[in-house]
């Protein structure tokens, strides 16, 4: 019956779901128990040592979300990168008037007045 | 032929002679003949003065066009002459900005800081607070230098190049000789000099440097007074700290030599791997090491570029050198330019295998460069052209290695790149497009294993 099959799906689903955490957490230990140099020993290693950097990584990025640090794309974070790009474009111009008007006064000092 | 000619002959065919016998007229090596002509070549570069030396230092980048042997050496060739008397210098300042030195800086030595084949360098102070484009302002009294064209600098070269022009017209008939493109690399030549010889070209690329790592604490670009430089005249921030060519262990006992070693490598990928702009014309003589633990930074006369598409390729290729994969390495060297003809390919993986098992994950510190010197000669022997961007990049990534090991003389530069390459590699995994390739095999092959 289709209900059983969807049921099915689901289980095996969450069977994937639960044997990959589980296996997950078995790597992330096996690398944290690493000594250095010991991610290069093999491919097991190094998924081992990259499972453990990673559980690393994402125990820093659950501290930021919680302490508000981290904002979605398009929020203030991202409008702050694109107003600095501006503001140093901006200021190049300048940089480049400012050289241009230099050469002029070097060429026409009379007309400065 | 005029004098300048006769004698651009004369050196030339005493080099070639001096390389003859230098390769045992033709007995050794085709490695030892190389460096023999290699060798030859960058003290006919010395010798004919400063168009030369230029020739040779762009010459130094490209190992697409010249052998691993003579791009090693030329990059030895030093960029330093005597000086013009300052009141030629003088003049041009006169000219560009309309007033006397004394007029314009509160302060100005007469004594060159500096001098090399395009420009030279005075000590001065500034006279008014000026805002500068990136980093907030510089206040009166700030000790600045000041970079000036020398006067008939473009003169020289140029004569210089049209006989070059003339000679490379004659040789590019020469079948043997017709792969380096002499005439092309000469074009380039040209267009890279008046590049270099406008100074603002170098201001801007200063500005943009140090716009790029305003987050990086540890990086330093000097501020580029724009008010006071013109086409002829480079105003910026004097910045004190010892060149990388001339630090001493007590210098280097002072600051954080290794921190910064691989700082400076971390720079380097940042450069190629995030922004798409590189120092390519990386050497000591260009960076300096401040009292408080800072790299600066200078003469950005060479700048190599990546695409955004490009970028994880070379991310790759990078994390698999580092790694030791030779079989990663090729695949996405192809992705960069690099064909290998399918009847050699095996032939090649082998070769880049021994390659990096020998420099690169052999017992003691990796050797970057002589890693790089058995590869380029290795494409070279099997007849493979190197693309341009490629070439640029290995010999950027050797020079970096070079820096940091000036700094750190036992830094081990690919094992201090492993964290980053592993990172670059982890993101590579993670990238939504290549989940949404792989995810559905991943998932089926799951399944199917369930169903058994």
């Amino acid at each position: 019956m289709a209900s059983d099959e969807f049921m099915r799906l689901l289980a095996a689903w969450a069977l994937v779901h639960e044997t990959a955490d589980e296996g997950w957490k078995a790597a992330v230990e096996r690398g944290k128990k690493q000594e250095s140099g010991e991610m290069e020993e093999g491919a097991e290693a190094f998924v081992d040592g990259l499972s453990a950097m990673i559980a690393e990584e994402k125990e820093r990025l659950k501290a930021e979300l919680a302490s508000g640090a981290v904002e979605p794309p398009g929020s203030r974070a991202d409008l702050s990168v694109k107003l600095d790009e501006l503001r140093f474009e901006v200021s190049e111009l300048r940089g480049r008037l400012e050289s241009m008007q230099a050469s002029l006064d070097a060429l026409a000092p009379d007309d400065e007045e | 032929m005029s004098a300048r000619g006769r004698r651009i002959a004369a050196v030339a065919l005493k080099r070639a002679a001096l390389g003859v016998v230098g390769a045992r007229f033709g007995l050794t090596s085709p490695a030892r003949r190389r460096a023999s002509f290699a060798r030859q070549a960058r003290l006919a570069c010395e010798e004919l003065g400063p168009g030369f030396i230029k020739l040779g230092q762009l010459a130094s980048v490209r190992p697409d066009i010249f052998s691993a042997e003579t791009v090693f050496e030329l990059e030895k060739l030093q960029d330093s002459v005597p000086p013009v008397p300052v009141e030629a210098v003088r003049r041009v300042i006169r000219a560009d900005l309309g007033r006397e030195p004394e007029e314009i800086f509160a302060s100005f030595e007469d004594e060159p800081l500096a001098s090399a084949s395009i420009a030279q360098v005075h000590r001065a102070t500034l006279a008014d607070e000026y805002a500068a484009v990136c980093g907030g302002s510089l206040s009166p009294g700030t000790r600045i230098v000041v970079k000036v064209v020398r006067p008939g600098a473009a003169r020289t070269i140029e004569a210089d190049l049209q006989i070059a022009r003339r000679w490379a017209r004659r040789f590019s008939r020469m079948r043997s000789l017709e792969r380096f493109n002499l005439e092309g690399f000469l074009d380039e030549f040209d267009e890279s000099l008046h590049s270099e010889l406008d100074m603002r070209n170098e201001g801007r690329v200063a500005d943009r440097f140090r716009f790029d790592f305003r987050d990086d604490p540890l990086v330093l670009v000097p501020r580029v007074v724009w008010s006071q430089t013109t086409r002829r005249v480079l105003t910026m921030e004097y910045i004190e700290g010892w060149r990388l060519t001339d630090i001493t262990e007590a210098e280097r006992s002072g600051v954080d030599a290794y921190g910064l070693a691989v700082h400076g490598a971390n720079v380097f990928m940042r450069q190629v791997l995030v922004f798409g702009r590189f120092h390519a014309d990386l050497h000591p003589a260009n960076v300096f090491v401040t009292p408080d633990s800072r790299i600066c930074y200078l003469d950005f006369g060479i700048i190599g570029r990546t695409q955004p598409r490009q970028r994880v390729a070379i991310a790759q290729v990078l994390a698999a050198t580092v790694y030791g994969d030779a079989d990663r390495a090729i695949r996405y060297s192809a992705e960069l330019g690099l064909q290998i003809p399918k009847d050699k390919e095996i032939a090649v993986r082998d070769h880049v295998a021994d390659l990096m098992s020998r420099t690169l994950s052999g017992p003691g510190r990796a050797d970057v460069r002589g890693f790089a010197i058995g590869f380029l000669s290795m494409l070279s022997t099997y007849r493979i052209h190197v693309p341009r961007g490629y070439g640029l990049l290995i010999k950027a990534l050797v020079t970096v290695e070079g820096c940091a090991q000036r700094l750190y003389p036992d830094i081990d530069i690919a094992g201090a790149a492993k964290p980053f390459a592993t990172r670059l590699i982890a993101r590579e995994m993670m990238r939504p497009a290549r989940l949404q390739v792989k995810l559905p095999d991943a998932l089926r092959a799951a399944m199917r294993e369930l169903a058994e």
